[in-house]
C-alpha cells in the first residue's frame, strides 16, 4: 500500500513537475534549430549561429550575472549586519512582524514603487526640487531605467534582504551562535575575530545554497527589470521575452536559442550545487 | 590560593540567583559542586567566566582581581553542557582554535595538535566534521580545544550530562587523567552525586544561590542536605530486599514440595 502511494506520488509529481518541463524545453530546442516553427523551413544551425555571433545574449547575461551578484551581495551584507546588530531588537514581536511584510509586496508593486520614488518625475525629485536642489525635474539624476541599473538594484534589495534576515536570525537561534561566540571569546578570541571566524562563517555555511539559488533567481527575474530596465543591454527575461514577441516571425527561433541556453546553464548550476549538498548530506 | 570569590551577588529582575557566594580553590585542584537545575551554578561559572557581570563582589585569579577583565584576556575557559564544537570546522581545526587565533606558528599548532588528538584517542577523526562524530568523540573534542589552550581555570558545566552511562564513564576517566596530565584547575559542576564525589579533590554542594564547599568527602558523605544518605539507605534497602527474596523463593518451593 506503502509503495504503490509513493509510486503515485512519483508519477503524479512527474506528471506536473518534470513532463511540461522537459515538452517546453523539447519544444523551445526544435524552435531554435528550425524544426518547428510557422516560418521555419528545416533543420538549421543558423539561428544559434547567430545569437552566438550577434554577442547580444552574451552581454545580457553578464550584465544581468553582474546585476544579480551584486543584488545578492549587498543584500546578504545587509541582512548580515542587522542580525549580528540588531538580533534582539529584532526578536521583539512588533518588528519580527514588520520584517514578513515586504514579502509580502509581489515584485511587480515594488518596482511601480521604486519607479514612483526615484523617477525624474517621481518623490524625491520633486522634494529636491521643492528644497531647490535642482533647478529642473530632467537635473535629476537617472535612478531608473538606467545604464547602472540602479532602480533594479534598489528594488532587488528591498525585496530580498528581508528575506535574508528572517534566514539569518533563524540560522543564528538554530545553530546557537550567541554560545559559540561566548565559547570562543572564552578560548581567547578578541570581538573581531568572533565575528570573522565564527559568526560569518557559521551563518554563511548553513545558508550559502539558499544565497547560490537567490542569485538564480534574480539572474531570471522578469518583472522589476522589465519596468525598471533599459533599453540595452537588458536583463536576460526581458530579452527572452522580446525577441519570442517579435513581429518578424522569424526572429522568434533566436529568442528560443537564448531561452535554451539560459536553462542549460541554470540546470547545469542548480545540479553541480546539489550534487554537492547531497554528498555532504550523505557524508553526515 | 589560586581562585578566590568574594561576595558575589547577582540577580535577574529582581530574583536573587547567586545570594553570597564564597570560595576559594588551590592551583591545580578539581572542585566538584552538586546542585539541582536552577540553584545558579551556570549563572556562577558565566560570572566567573567573565560572560556576566556580577551585581557586587570580588572575583581574584592570582591574587589578580579580574572583574573587569574582558573574557577572552581572563584564561578561563568555560565549557557548556553540550559539546557546542564550530560547525564549520573539522575536528583538527576545532582544537587548533584557540592557538590559532593567538597567531602561534602553523608547526606547533600541528605537533600540538596531532599530540592532543592522540591523547583524547581520536587518531583517524582529525579530517571529520562535528555532525560525524558520536556523542562522546564531540565532548573530547570540546576538552581537546580547552585544554590545547593551557587556560588557568577549567569551568564546566554538567559536561557529560547528555552521554550515556557508559560513554560518561569513560569520559569521567579521560577528565580525570587529562587533569593529572596538563595540572588543570576546575570547577565542575554537576547534579550527579556520584560524579560530583568521583571528579573532585574538593566538593561543595550549591543551593538558592548559596555554595557550601565541605572540608573533606566524609563531610560531604554525612551532610543530610546532599543527600547521600539517602543515596546509600536506598541502596542498602535493594540490597536487604535482593538478600530476602531468593530465601523466600526457596522456602516457597519446599512447601510446594512437600
Amino acid at each position: 500500500m506503502k509503495r504503490k502511494r509513493s509510486t503515485i506520488s512519483i508519477a503524479f509529481f512527474i506528471l506536473v513537475g518534470v513532463v511540461p518541463f522537459a515538452a517546453a524545453f523539447i519544444y523551445a530546442l526544435l524552435y531554435s534549430f528550425g524544426i518547428v516553427g510557422v516560418v521555419n523551413t528545416g533543420f538549421t544551425t543558423q539561428f544559434w549561429e547567430t545569437v552566438i555571433t550577434s554577442g547580444e545574449f552574451f552581454k545580457s547575461f553578464a550584465y544581468s550575472a553582474l546585476i544579480a551578484a551584486l543584488s545578492v551581495i549587498i543584500s546578504v551584507s545587509t541582512a548580515l549586519w542587522l542580525t549580528l546588530k540588531f538580533r534582539k531588537e529584532l526578536d521583539k514581536k512588533f518588528l519580527s512582524y514588520i520584517i514578513y511584510l515586504p514579502l509580502a509586496i509581489p515584485g511587480v508593486v515594488a518596482a511601480f514603487f521604486t519607479y514612483q520614488l526615484l523617477s525624474k518625475s517621481g518623490f524625491f525629485s520633486r522634494i529636491a526640487y521643492q528644497f531647490g536642489w535642482i533647478q529642473e525635474a530632467r537635473f535629476f539624476p537617472d535612478l531608473v531605467n538606467d545604464q547602472m541599473a540602479i532602480g533594479i538594484i534598489i528594488t532587488f534589495i528591498t525585496v530580498v534582504v528581508p528575506f535574508f534576515l528572517l534566514l539569518f536570525l533563524n540560522v543564528y537561534k538554530n545553530e546557537r551562535i550567541q554560545e559559540l561566540s561566548e565559547l570562543s571569546a572564552s578560548l581567547g578570541a578578541k570581538p573581531n575575530q568572533v565575528l570573522w571566524r565564527i559568526s560569518l562563517p557559521v551563518i554563511l555555511h548553513k545558508t550559502w545554497v539558499l544565497i547560490v539559488l537567490y542569485f538564480i533567481f534574480l539572474l531570471g527575474a522578469y518583472e522589476i527589470p522589465l519596468i525598471l530596465g533599459q533599453e540595452s543591454p537588458q536583463m536576460l527575461s526581458v530579452l527572452i521575452i522580446r525577441e519570442l514577441k517579435q513581429y518578424d516571425l522569424s526572429k522568434i527561433s533566436e529568442g528560443y536559442v537564448a531561452a535554451v541556453i539560459y536553462t542549460v546553464t541554470v540546470s547545469v548550476a542548480a545540479v553541480i550545487l546539489f550534487s554537492k549538498r547531497k554528498r555532504i548530506a550523505h557524508e553526515a | 590560593m589560586f581562585l578566590e570569590v568574594k561576595n558575589i551577588k547577582k540577580a535577574f529582575h529582581k530574583e536573587q540567583v547567586i545570594s553570597l557566594l564564597n570560595f576559594t580553590l588551590e592551583a591545580h585542584k578539581t572542585l566538584s559542586i552538586l546542585g539541582k537545575s536552577g540553584c545558579g551554578k551556570t549563572t556562577m561559572l558565566k560570572i566567573i567566566a567573565g560572560l556576566e557581570s556580577p551585581d557586587s563582589g570580588d572575583i581574584l585569579l592570582n591574587s589578580l582581581r579580574i572583574n573587569e577583565q574582558a573574557p577572552e584576556k581572563r584564561g578561563i575557559v568555560y565549557l557548556y553542557q553540550e559539546d557546542l564544537l564550530f560547525p564549520h570546522l573539522t575536528v583538527f581545526e576545532n582544537i587548533a582554535f584557540g592557538l590559532r587565533i593567538k597567531k602561534v606558528d602553523k608547526n606547533i599548532i600541528a605537533e600540538k595538535v596531532n599530540t592532543m588528538i592522540q591523547r583524547l584517542e581520536l587518531e583517524g577523526q582529525a579530517d571529520k566534521m562535528p555532525h560525524q562524530l558520536s556523542g562522546g568523540q564531540r565532548q573530547r573534542v570540546s576538552f581537546g580545544r580547552a585544554i590545547i589552550t593551557n587556560p588557568s581555570l577549567l569551568l564546566l558545566d554538567e559536561p557529560f550530562g547528555s552521554l550515556d552511562a557508559g560513554t560518561r564513564t569513560r569520559m569521567q576517566l579521560l577528565f580525570k587523567k587529562l587533569a593529572e596530565e596538563f595540572s588543570i584547575t576546575s570547577l565542575f559542576v554537576t547534579h550527579d552525586l556520584k560524579e560530583a564525589i568521583l571528579m573532585g579533590d574538593e566538593i561543595g554542594y550549591m543551593e538558592k544561590g548559596n555554595l557550601k564547599v565541605y572540608k573533606d568527602r566524609d563531610s560531604f558523605i554525612n551532610d543530610p542536605m546532599t543527600g547521600v544518605q539517602n543515596e546509600i539507605s536506598f541502596w542498602d534497602s535493594l540490597n536487604t530486599k535482593k538478600e530476602n527474596e531468593p530465601m523466600n523463593e526457596e522456602v516457597k518451593i519446599k512447601n510446594e514440595t512437600e
